[in-house]
């Protein structure tokens, strides 16, 4: 019992972490309709900011005051430049491309964190007095206490400035009704400026003076703003004191957890404590808040109406398939291996950024699992494969229905949650999903469980087939055509999609749900049905990705790599094949990035930042994404030469009369 | 016989009671108006019937009980309306927003559809387009439209159902004189084919010019009920439209 106790109050140091980066959260989205994940990252650059200044990382020592000053300078700089340059231009844009642009600060700063850090966890000194003190018999560290109340004390200050002064009027009328606050005269952009300083300062310190008690790293930090949406959503995104309290809660009961997890009677993975509790249990809050509080977040009344990517009808879909097929064919056998290889990495990318756009370019919900669903067939492949003996292909067909049920009961489950919610739900269900089934030995582990290779009929289709490329290495160009025949079977599909009834009613869900009901669709049905397309699709690659490598490891299908890639698929275009391509090409291992390492040195790391600065880049500029760019340009250049008008008028610029 | 029966609906929301036993039957090839002032729930009324919120009493579409189905039920049993915002499907063109209600893919017209067969033009769509005069537009896309266009269109949708009673929520507003009395006339000819119309508006030349019956609400309730001369004269209504002191014929101190 007094083990419990002793844990519980460990856990208050974590726990004001997570109440710190809610807080933050709670008031970015009060001020500007922006539920920022970047929050925890904000933490993470003041933490490193302020270990690199007490050790002497950049040639020179201050004081652990000043650093700590410092520290906060760099917070307040990140909060400015993440107004300015991300959320003030997105003010009109719709909910989930304002969640997107936050997404694109928080892989820019973990991507700059890597850059000058590196990828060493750090420890921080600390500032809190470092005395323990007596409590029932149990010695404790004091700061936890010091943190708790500290974090108590900052929501009530909080609180009091949004109660009582001017500007905490401004706020909670313009998250009221944007619209009427801008008429009053008030500046929606002022308003959301201050806001986003204040969250920034307030992450920023907990960063700090959190930073001794959790390691200082850019994979951890940033991620707990995960918790920190759990303890929001207590909150309904409106009430600091609830978020706080959550928060520390929250922080509290991981480290209980944690103690019981030791304990001889909880069930182990093979001898070791069960991986991914703390995950599993954000999760189960998550549901937990959703279903106490609905699914719904409080709405704004916001000035501009806000419209999703376009989906256009393709016009033709066989001719440029089977150009692509061609030229990649001819790629898969006269390219040197290490480019065969990007090739097949960047078609299996498109593969998966095809599931993004059936579910978030065609049914406008953010799903993050599905790159947890690759992941879940792969691993199933594997024990196919490998413990019962199934052969190809029924292995690899298993494995994607066992994934796509998965997902479909996923879908199920998530029907009365939509856009932002599940985007956000999602996220803490995938890093559960990452972390305890992944990182579970019976089930995958870190290091990673063997995937046979292809046979078929006695031939191996896989990369290590005897027949190769005209450099005669690994990988077989086989394998590449196997993957290829899929990826235009899935692209093709995917675009056909879009002139079906199905896509229609998919469309149709996507602008306007009530609407669609009262014109005969039924809705859950939809929803379901572009689940279980999606899961599929995500689900091919993982099997795809399996046979690849030879292997699955939980590396390759982590929470934050999901992010990365919807990042991508932003940034190629969400709502068109062509748009997946694009991404396909960007993602990880791919030949856009192997061809920047290969002939510039350029590393994947800057790959990242260059993918967060491109991400926001295009939510402003361009969201339609790099597909969308190159249709307008063409319909432009048709309708200017009527020789080539093939029936079609291009809506874009047609005179509309009535 | 009615088609569309609906019998003692209510709706409260809280304690404020938006619908109180409001009862109402349309006939086939029959025009009915709903009007009342604003506020009085004639788009809570559509919502109920069409099941868009939760209500108490009876539905029924030709003699068939709706009550307690969801929306997109009674959509394909032939139960159509539009919007008075014209909640129109904004990534679609306007022939495809036509195709949602036209066409309601079975599962093996889906699979049909999937591996490449293409589904036959329904007739539907260009019909219902042309009832409305919106051939032009078939392949603009919804969000480049008018408001007046987008009401059009609305109808359109509804009507490309070839629904058994279409409500329509305020279609004329947004439309010029003019534009309302074309609409009217296309309305007319369009319940003289057969379709029950339920029809909600402010305008009351076109309400009281096509409608063969008037239904009057009132803070929820039924006032008055009849042809339109009737109801004209009705004091609840003249008294309800104008205010308390039209019926005694001296004017309103302001």
């Amino acid at each position: 019992m007094e083990q419990i106790l002793l844990f519980a109050v460990l856990g208050l140091g974590q726990g004001a972490l997570i109440a710190g980066i809610a807080l933050g959260v709670v008031v970015t989205y009060r001020g500007s309709g922006i539920i920022n994940l970047s929050t925890g990252a904000v933490a993470m650059a003041s933490a490193y900011a302020f270990w690199s200044l007490t050790t002497g990382f950049f040639g020179f020592t201050l004081p652990v005051g000043p650093a700590a000053a410092g520290a906060l300078v760099v917070a307040l700089a990140v909060g400015v430049l993440t107004e300015v340059a991300v959320f003030r231009p997105l003010r009109t844009s719709s909910p989930l491309a304002k969640l997107a642009g936050s997404l694109g600060v928080l892989l820019t700063m973990q991507a700059g964190v890597l850059l000058i850090f590196g990828t060493q966890p750090q420890q921080a000194p600390s500032i809190l007095p470092a005395d323990t003190i007596t409590f029932l018999g149990l010695t404790i560290p004091s700061d936890r206490f010091v943190l708790t109340g500290l974090v108590a004390a900052i929501a009530l200050a909080l609180g009091a400035v949004y109660r009582w002064s001017r500007f905490g009027l401004a706020t909670r009328a313009a998250s009221e009704n944007e619209q009427a606050a801008l008429l009053a005269g008030l500046s929606p952009n002022g308003v959301s400026l201050a806001n986003t300083l204040l969250a920034a300062l307030v992450a920023g310190l907990l960063g700090v003076l959190a930073a001794p008690i959790v390691q200082v790293d850019s994979i951890t930090l940033p991620l707990q703003v995960v918790p920190a949406l759990a303890a929001a959503l207590f909150a309904g995104f409106t009430s600091l004191g609830v978020a706080c309290t959550a928060g520390v809660l929250i922080g509290v009961s991981q480290s209980i957890l944690y103690y019981l997890s030791t304990q001889s009677w909880f069930p182990t993975d093979n001898g070791n404590a069960m991986p991914g509790l703390q995950q599993l249990l954000v999760f189960a809050l998550m549901v937990v808040a959703l279903y106490v509080r609905g699914a719904g977040l409080p709405r704004r009344g916001e000035a501009v109406e806000q419209r999703l990517p376009a989906v256009p009808l393709p016009d033709r879909l066989l001719r440029p398939a089977l150009v692509a097929a061609a030229v990649a064919v001819v790629a898969l056998i006269v390219l040197p291996f290490d480019f065969r290889q990007a090739l097949t990495n960047s078609m299996i990318g498109m593969v998966i950024v095809l599931s993004y756009v059936v579910i978030t370019g065609y049914v406008g919900q953010i799903s993050v699992m599905q790159l947890a669903l690759s992941g879940t067939a792969g691993f199933v492949l594997s024990h196919l494969a490998v413990r019962w003996g199934v052969p190809f292909p029924f292995s690899a067909l298993g494995a994607v229905l066992v994934a796509t049920l998965l997902g479909v009961a996923a879908g199920v489950s998530a029907l009365r949650v939509r856009g932002v919610s599940l985007a956000v739900v999602t996220l803490a269900a995938a890093l559960a999903v990452e972390q305890a089934l992944f990182n579970n030995t019976s089930f995958g582990g870190t290091a990673g469980v063997t995937v046979p290779p292809p046979t078929l009929f006695g031939i191996d289709l896989g990369p290590k087939a005897d027949f190769r490329g005209l450099d005669g290495n690994e990988p077989s160009p086989l394998f590449g055509f196997l993957v290829l025949a899929v990826t235009v079977a899935l692209g093709l599909y995917v675009a056909h999609l879009r002139r079906t009834g199905l896509g229609r009613q998919m469309l149709a869900v996507r602008s306007n749900e009530r609407a669609a009901a009262a014109a005969g669709i039924d809705v859950r049905a939809v929803k379901i049905t572009a689940f279980a397309i999606s899961s599929f699709i995500a689900s091919a690659a993982g099997t795809l990705y399996g046979y690849n490598f030879g292997s699955v490891s939980a590396a390759r299908f982590t929470a934050l790599a999901a992010l990365g890639l919807i990042g991508f698929a932003y940034i190629g275009g969400i709502t068109r094949v062509s748009g997946a391509l694009a991404a396909g090409l960007m993602s990880t291992g791919a030949l856009l990035p192997h061809a920047l390492e290969k002939w510039f040195g350029i590393k994947g790391t800057w790959a990242l930042l260059f993918g967060g600065v491109s991400l926001v880049v295009t939510l402003i500029a361009n969201p339609d994404g790099i597909a969308g760019a190159a249709h307008r340009r063409k319909t432009a250049k048709k309708a200017k030469s009527p020789e080539v008008f093939r029936g079609f008028t291009p809506v874009e610029v047609k005179e509309v009369t009535s | 016989m009615s088609v569309l029966s609906v019998q003692s609906v209510s709706v409260s929301y809280g304690g404020v009671h938006a619908l109180s036993d409001v009862s109402l039957e349309v006939r086939a090839g029959q025009l009915v108006g709903l009007i009342g002032p604003n506020g009085a729930g004639k788009t809570t009324f559509v919502d109920a019937v069409t099941g868009l919120v939760p209500a108490r009493g009876r539905v029924e579409l030709d003699g068939r009980d709706l009550t307690g189905r969801p929306p997109h039920t009674r959509a394909r049993r032939g139960l159509a309306r539009t919007f008075q915002s014209s909640e129109l499907f904004d990534d679609l063109t306007v022939s495809e927003n036509l195709l949602v209600t036209a066409d309601r893919p079975s599962w093996w017209t889906a699979l049909g559809e999937t591996l490449g067969r293409r589904t036959p033009a329904n007739p539907a769509v260009a019909e219902a387009l042309a009832v409305l005069g919106l051939q032009d537009l078939a392949d603009a896309s919804a969000h480049e439209l008018s408001q007046g266009q987008r009401k059009l269109v609305g109808v359109a949708r509804a009507l490309a159902a070839r629904p058994l009673v279409i409500c329509l929520d305020e279609p004329a507003a947004g439309l010029d004189t003019a534009e309302s009395a074309e609409l009217g006339r296309r309305l007319r000819a369009v319940a003289d084919a057969g379709t029950a119309l339920l029809l909600i508006d402010h305008d009351m030349s076109l309400v009281m010019g096509i409608c063969d019956h008037v239904v009057v609400l009132e803070f929820g309730r039924v006032i008055a009920s009849g042809p339109p001369a009737r109801v004209r004269t009705d004091p609840a209504v003249i008294a309800a439209y104008l205010g308390a002191s039209a019926t005694t014929g001296t004017p309103e101190t302001p």
